[in-house]
């Protein structure tokens, strides 16, 4: 069975490296990013089918909506899940907008994002 | 730590040379050895591609490709013999680094390595500022005895322009164009046009990425004798090159 290829991106190590093992231990092949260029540079020689992305990398901006713009290009099959810790209405309406297909509030299990995960890439909806 | 940090930390970038071959009638002769340059193990810039793809979108391709020269002109002046290296960098460094013929010259120098042992290969994403700074840089490497090399020729941006405006010694034909040629008449077309445009242009070909027989049986027949590939050896750090020498000598 071919294992899923999952991007992580996340500005805060302790996150990223949960979300790497937790993902690693139930079967994906898990690449991680910390800034938006970096994941740029994975997904540029990388066909993802489904990226974790934190939505404010920097703590202030909303590097995930960039990087939604950038993967409807050029790794457009891919399923992206958003985590925010504080969303505002009208940045999640963008956030769907460009292509996210779930939006998920932090703090939030891992078994939550593992099953909505599966689901995306199943073909399923969040 | 940021990923540009740790990419500027002592040690980050990792060094591995792979041999290009001659082959002739009775065999094969090291060519040159091509500096492979890896960010820090178990991150992403330990992939290559990930690395000056990452230093391209942060506008750092001269530094971070100064970072890399240092380290393999280091790495080289471990290797048995004196073989000939060859270094990647982007044609905007060229041009964006003040008297980089000099620097690289003199660089390589205290190294102990003459300007007749190196090849640079120009790889490009966008065309360089200032043409007359990109003729007048290549112009004092070559007097020096630098050798120009165009690299991933047949895609990306190594196009036309680019052979016109550097002049390589050498093309370096994609392993794209390369890896299944002798089952594919449009690649076998490909390269067939590029062994004319090398023999117009003086340039010696070089086919990298031959990792089968049949493939390399095809590129000799069309008169490509320059070859890099798996099927000549992996890449490996200077110190097992040097230990492989020792005991087989």
């Amino acid at each position: 069975m071919n294992k899923q290829r999952l991007l992580i991106i996340d500005d805060e190590e302790t996150i990223l490296h949960a979300l790497e093992r937790y993902f690693r231990r139930i079967g994906y092949v898990v690449d991680c990013a910390r800034e938006l260029e970096e994941a740029e540079a994975l997904a540029t020689y990388t066909e993802y089918s489904l990226v974790i992305a934190d939505l404010s990398l920097s703590g202030c901006g909303f590097e995930g909506l960039e990087i939604l713009r950038y993967l409807r290009w050029n790794c457009p099959n891919a399923r992206v899940i958003l985590l925010t810790a504080h969303g505002a209405p009208h940045v999640e309406r963008e956030a769907y907008r460009r292509g996210a297909h779930a939006l998920l509030h932090k703090p939030r299990p891992l078994a939550d994002i593992a099953r909505i995960a599966a689901s995306l890439t199943r073909g399923g909806v969040a | 730590m940021n990923v540009l940090d740790q990419l500027r930390a002592p040690g980050a970038i990792r060094v591995e040379f792979q041999p290009i071959v001659s082959v002739n009638g009775s065999g094969t002769n090291l060519y040159a050895y091509e500096a492979l340059a890896r960010g820090p193990r178990n991150t992403s810039m330990e992939r290559p591609d990930v690395l000056f793809e990452f230093a391209r979108r942060k506008s750092v391709e001269a530094e971070i490709d100064l970072l890399c020269i240092r380290e393999v002109l280091a790495a080289a002046a471990t290797l048995p013999g004196q073989p000939s290296i060859s270094i990647n960098l982007h044609g905007s460094t060229l041009t964006n680094v003040t008297t980089f013929a000099d620097t690289f010259i003199h660089l390589a120098g205290s190294y102990g390595i003459g300007p007749e042992r190196l090849m640079l290969e120009i790889v490009e994403h966008r065309a360089p500022w200032s043409m007359d700074i990109l003729r007048a840089t290549l112009d004092e490497l070559r007097a020096a005895g630098v050798r120009i090399a165009l690299d991933d020729l047949g895609v990306a941006a190594s196009n036309y322009r680019m052979i016109v405006d550097c002049r390589p010694d050498h093309l370096k034909i994609d392993r794209y164009i390369v890896s299944g040629c002798s089952i594919d008449p449009y690649r076998l077309a490909v390269l067939r046009s590029i062994v004319t445009l090398a023999q117009s242009c003086a340039a010696i070909p070089i086919a990298e990425g031959v990792e089968e027989q049949q493939d390399l049986d095809t590129i000799l027949d069309l008169g490509i004798d320059k070859v890099q590939g798996w099927i000549f050896g992996r890449s490996k750090p200077a110190s097992e090159i040097a230990n492989l020498e020792r005991t087989t000598s």
